[in-house]
């Protein structure tokens, strides 16, 4: 057997001058360093400071073995190297440890403030988000998979788990927190720029756990309002023969058990509210969008875009008939 | 034993005096990291059982001042016997850093060393847990 030659050097390493194009990645609607909130800006601050601190403590330490293996790689005096210890090895940490302390133990009251805005109760299933607004009134109203928040006040967030942990996180907005079954947590968030971000689970729950996603859109405070009364409404009737036959399909099929659509017979609480599935952002926890064909896929095979989802396929429904209830379903607006 | 090694112990009673001289400095070595773990145990429990159960009976503020007046207190014990080592390590005097050879005299300004620089970094143990007391007023 000829030895096999060795591989010539690659000549791609001038690629390696591209790698800071990565960065770009850094840009988009689910990302921590471009912050959308109070709590994402100093999270992202933090960030900063870390970095760049450790990137200078690293060009120090790198500096300071140079300097001792090859500007002076003579023994050194005794003097120095007690001074070295003194002062690079307690006072230099010592100070560095307790400004660090200082600066984290100053921000964390500004993360942890309480809400004067709405108080929203997040209880994460597998794999998506039941989400209840708590009205001043007392009523609550109950939607799923998209959390909308009005700008420029902090919403408070009890947070609750069915069956296993998840953890609750919009890196846009803030920090993440925990979902345990049986324990309300809670946290809050000042979103500051609306728009439309993403959250995502960030605790492993499962094998549709990446799946697990919503979108959260922070609005001006009276489209807020105005939202949120739409979202407390019954559902709107179908408009049409279609989305009609859809309404009838959808009852016939026994939807109503697990899903509720207010205003109708459908009521059922297991799987997530649809009284306005047609006004949101996305499908199944993120997974689709909210086009007919979107509805249509998702009803005849949940399972193929969310390995694991408790919802059975409906691909016996004929083709007209899946229409018929993906109609009806977007115009749940 | 050999009989050379016995002739050459010629004060048996001071080595005895040297050695429980020497178990009690070894005692007051952990004098600083044991102040250390009661204040960081005080302050924790006091603050945990207070934000659990009375923090709407009473100002935080009463319950801050004492354990900071605690702190001030525990810092100077800590102080002083750190300076106490320092004097036992008498490394002014003699200029001897580590203390290598193992006798006797070595063994007792060692442990002087030792108990310096316990008795440093439990005051800055201190301090560092005292900073959540001076810098966060309130239960959150």
């Amino acid at each position: 057997m000829t030895p096999t030659p060795r591989p010539a050097r690659p000549r791609y390493r001038h690629a390696l001058w591209l790698a800071p194009l990565l960065l770009a990645a850094c840009e988009g609607r689910q990302s921590a360093l471009v912050p959308a909130g109070e709590d994402a800006r100093i999270l992202g601050d933090l960030f900063w400071v870390m970095l760049i601190g450790a990137v200078l403590l690293w060009i120090g330490m790198n500096g300071l073995f140079y300097w001792a293996t090859r500007r002076s790689p003579a023994p050194h005096s005794q003097t120095l190297a007690n001074w070295l210890v003194i002062i690079g090895g307690i006072l230099f940490p010592t100070v560095t440890l307790g400004a660090l302390l200082v600066y984290g133990l100053s921000i964390m009251p500004d993360l942890r403030a309480t809400g004067d805005g709405p108080v929203i109760r997040v209880t994460g299933e597998q794999w998506w988000w039941r989400v209840e607004y708590e009205r001043a009134d007392g009523t609550t109203v109950t939607t799923a998979n998209e959390i909308r928040l009005p700008a420029g006040v902090r919403s408070t967030f009890l947070l609750d788990s069915k069956k296993v942990i998840h953890s609750f996180w919009v890196p846009s907005l803030g920090g993440k927190m925990d979902m345990f079954p049986g324990r309300v947590t809670e946290m809050t968030l000042g979103p500051e720029r609306p728009g439309i971000y993403r959250g995502q689970c960030a605790e492993f729950c499962g094998e549709s756990h990446a799946w697990m996603a919503f979108e959260a859109e922070v609005m001006e405070p009276e489209d807020f309002d105005a939202w949120l009364e739409a979202e407390a409404a019954d559902a709107m009737p179908p408009e049409g023969d279609l989305a009609q036959r859809g309404a009838a399909l959808f009852l016939a099929q026994g939807c109503g058990a697990c899903h509720a659509v207010r205003g109708t017979p459908a009521v059922g609480r297991v799987g997530p509210d649809l009284t306005h599935v047609g006004s949101r952002h996305s499908l199944a926890a993120g997974r689709l969008g909210t086009s007919a064909e979107d509805f249509v896929r998702w009803v005849a095979n949940p399972g193929a875009w969310k390995p694991g989802a408790e919802m059975p396929a409906y691909a016996h429904l004929s083709d007209a008939q899946l229409a018929a209830i993906a109609a009806y379903l977007e115009g749940l607006e | 034993m050999d009989r050379s090694d016995h002739d050459r112990q010629p004060h048996p009673r001071e080595d005895e005096h040297e050695f429980a001289e020497e178990r009690e400095s070894l005692w007051r070595i952990t004098l600083g990291p044991t102040i250390w773990a009661f204040h960081f145990a005080i302050s924790y429990a006091a603050v945990s059982v207070y934000c659990f159960r009375f923090e709407r009976m009473f100002e935080m503020g009463w319950l801050r001042a004492g354990l900071i007046a605690m702190t001030l207190a525990m810092l100077v014990a800590i102080a002083w016997i750190g300076w106490r080592a320092f004097l036992r390590w008498d490394v002014r005097g003699t200029g001897e850093f580590s203390n290598p050879e193992g006798s006797a005299e070595d063994r007792h300004q060692f442990l002087g060393h030792a108990g310096f620089l316990l008795a440093l970094v439990s005051f800055i143990g201190v301090v560092y847990d005292t900073l959540p007391l001076i810098l966060l007023g309130s239960c959150r």
